[in-house]
């Protein structure tokens, strides 16, 4: 019936204790009838809530006019009978319709504002959104493709599968993917327009158009449940401040017998030999910046952990190590000058360092160089490959 | 009409999908508008700069049309449904039973879409029905998806709408 398939296909929510009202998936009923238990529960809300209630629709992803009119209904007859309090509409910059749809009602009722909900997930947001990352993530993927390319079947990867590339940076990880494995479909999602529109450049350039690019919230998605047999996200968790909600997502979207695969960083086991010891100061110190900024690059190691708490079932972990003898030094040596410009030159700053400390930083970084570069030295950056099947 | 006349200035649509329906099939069963307009969606928009987004909108505006062809109720007849692209734009042509008498209405309601009273129709229509009319639903169209919309008169039991819609613009 359909009744019963509307009201598995959408979820709302009251928390009284932040006074947000939530509607996330779909709502595309006959009748009102179908929805007035929503209905009724939006108005017990409205009147539970004192100042401000929040309606967040973030996660609505379809919504038809007559479920439209029924919301906005309540909306409006709340702003007539309850002059004390303010509506506030949340939206996401990713659907698009929901704040065009919504904006008119605070035409209609100044009570009711709109907001779109974008940038400031969380405190490093800047940073990694930042077109100056750029060039870093180029390179490290190159550096870790040699890698990941032996890693990646042992968790999932394989030819003909629908796979979803979350936080895909600028790209090059889903071309690469397409290349070696041939999945069936590939949907690469980041929340930076910039490197989103310069991975659509680059596919264009090499006459690829099947790879399909998606301006999106990982934490938030759009994407329906239970698609994809491998849903990667690299370097990634360990940037939220919240990486289980994230983690959440990706479960959410993979299909039951598929997996999810992470990769992420422990920094201050970055090594180099000679001068380990100034290397060694640096990197804990990267860690420690990154945790100022609410981020945690030393998640590597505790992948399991996230894995087996999100639900996830025969979790596999694998380390490796991406080091100056993995072809070109240079290359290495590239990844730590971008490292260091970011880390040193714009998040200390931001931090708030004194130019000493931030001298001391940048050295270990040079050290780092000088050790890859050095025709006997070595220079290594580990990184923690993990992946979960979600249960069938 | 002003829709009428644009009809012979834009000739470069190409045909991308096209479908095809029973009427008494169609109607029996509601969810039908939600799986043909997510599904014809997802087709169509693969090859879109941002497929997903574009899809997610695209399947708004077919489900309100479809749902709108769901709406007129009647069981004899044909349902179909084309979309075409021309550069930034999709149009969905959609064919539905519809008697003689609802004519009038639909002429009128499609020419109250591109008047300048559209907006304030449509604040009027949210603040003031429980439920919304067809003409709301076209007038959706055309504020919240900026569709251009017309009516092609066939001597036929149908009626079909042209809806264009320029979504990629409005998506990215
Ligand atoms: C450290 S980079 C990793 C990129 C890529 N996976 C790689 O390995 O090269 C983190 C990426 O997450 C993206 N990102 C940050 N917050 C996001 C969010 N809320 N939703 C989607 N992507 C986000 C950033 O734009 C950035 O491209």
């Amino acid at each position: 019936m359909s009744t019963v398939t509307l009201s598995e296909r959408y979820r709302a929510e009251f928390d009284p204790n932040s006074q947000e009202f939530s509607l996330a998936g779909v709502i595309r009923p006959h009748s009102v009838d179908e929805i007035a238990a929503t209905v009724t529960q939006l108005k017990q809300a409205i009147d539970a809530a004192r100042g401000v209630l929040y309606i967040n629709v973030k996660r609505l992803a379809q919504m038809n006019n007559t479920a439209f009119h029924a919301f906005a209904r309540a909306f409006l007859d709340a702003c007539r009978t309850r002059s004390d309090i303010r509506l506030v509409v949340v939206t996401s910059s990713v659907v698009g319709w929901t704040e065009r749809m919504f904006r008119h009602l605070s035409n209609i009722e100044p009570q009711i504002t709109v907001e779109v909900y974008d940038s400031k997930f969380y405190p490093g947001q800047t940073f990694v959104e930042d077109t100056s990352f750029i060039p870093i993530l180029r390179t490290q993927t190159k550096m870790t493709w040699r890698h990941e390319r032996t890693i990646l079947p042992r968790h999932g990867m394989r030819a003909g599968i629908h796979m979803a590339d979350i936080c895909c940076g600028i790209g090059d990880f889903a071309v690469l993917v397409r290349k070696e494995f041939q999945p069936a479909r590939i949907v690469a999602l980041d929340h930076s327009k910039a490197s989103l529109a310069y991975a659509r450049d680059v596919a264009t350039n090499f006459g690829i158009t099947d790879i399909e690019y998606t301006f999106g919230d990982a934490s938030e998605m759009l994407l329906e449940d239970n698609q994809f047999d491998l849903v990667t996200c690299r370097h990634s968790l360990q940037i939220f401040n919240q990486p289980d909600v994230l983690l959440k997502e990706l479960y959410r979207i993979c299909k039951p017998g598929g997996r999810v695969y992470i990769t992420n960083e422990k920094n201050s086991h970055c090594l180099g030999e000679p001068r380990a010891q100034s290397i060694q100061w640096t990197y804990n110190e990267v860690a420690k910046l990154f945790a100022h900024f609410e981020m945690d690059v030393e998640l590597g190691p505790k992948s399991r952990r996230y894995l087996a708490d999100a639900g996830f079932e025969d979790i596999r972990v694998e380390s490796f190590m991406v080091t100056n003898l993995d072809g070109d030094p240079q290359d290495f040596a590239d990844i730590i000058t971008a490292w260091e410009n970011v880390y040193a030159g714009e998040m200390a700053v931001k931090r708030g360092d004194p130019p000493e400390f931030i001298e001391r930083f940048r050295q270990g970084f040079r050290d780092h160089i000088f050790a890859a570069l050095h025709p006997k030295g070595y220079a290594g950056w580990p990184i923690w490959a993990a992946s979960g099947r979600k249960p069938l | 009409m002003a829709a009428t006349e644009k009809e012979s200035a834009k000739t470069a649509f190409e045909p991308l999908l096209q479908f095809e329906m029973e009427m008494g099939t169609f109607l029996s069963d509601w969810q039908h508008c939600d799986q043909l307009s997510t599904f014809m969606a997802r087709m169509i928009s693969h090859n879109r700069a941002d497929p997903v987004r574009h899809s997610n909108f695209l399947s708004s505006a077919l489900n309100e049309l479809l749902e709108m062809s769901f709406r007129s109720g009647i069981p004899d007849g044909r349902l179909g449904c084309t979309v075409y692209r021309d550069g930034p734009t999709e149009r969905v042509k959609l064919s539905f039973p519809c008697p003689s008498t609802q004519r009038q209405f639909y002429r009128e309601a499609v020419s109250r879409t591109n008047n300048g009273s559209a907006y304030a129709r449509y604040l009027d229509a949210i603040w003031t029905e429980l439920a919304p009319s067809r003409e709301v639903i076209l007038l959706d169209l055309a504020i919240n998806f900026d569709a251009e919309i017309r009516l092609e008169e066939r001597p036929s039991p149908s009626i079909t709408l042209v809806v264009d819609l320029p979504l990629e613009g409005i998506v990215n």
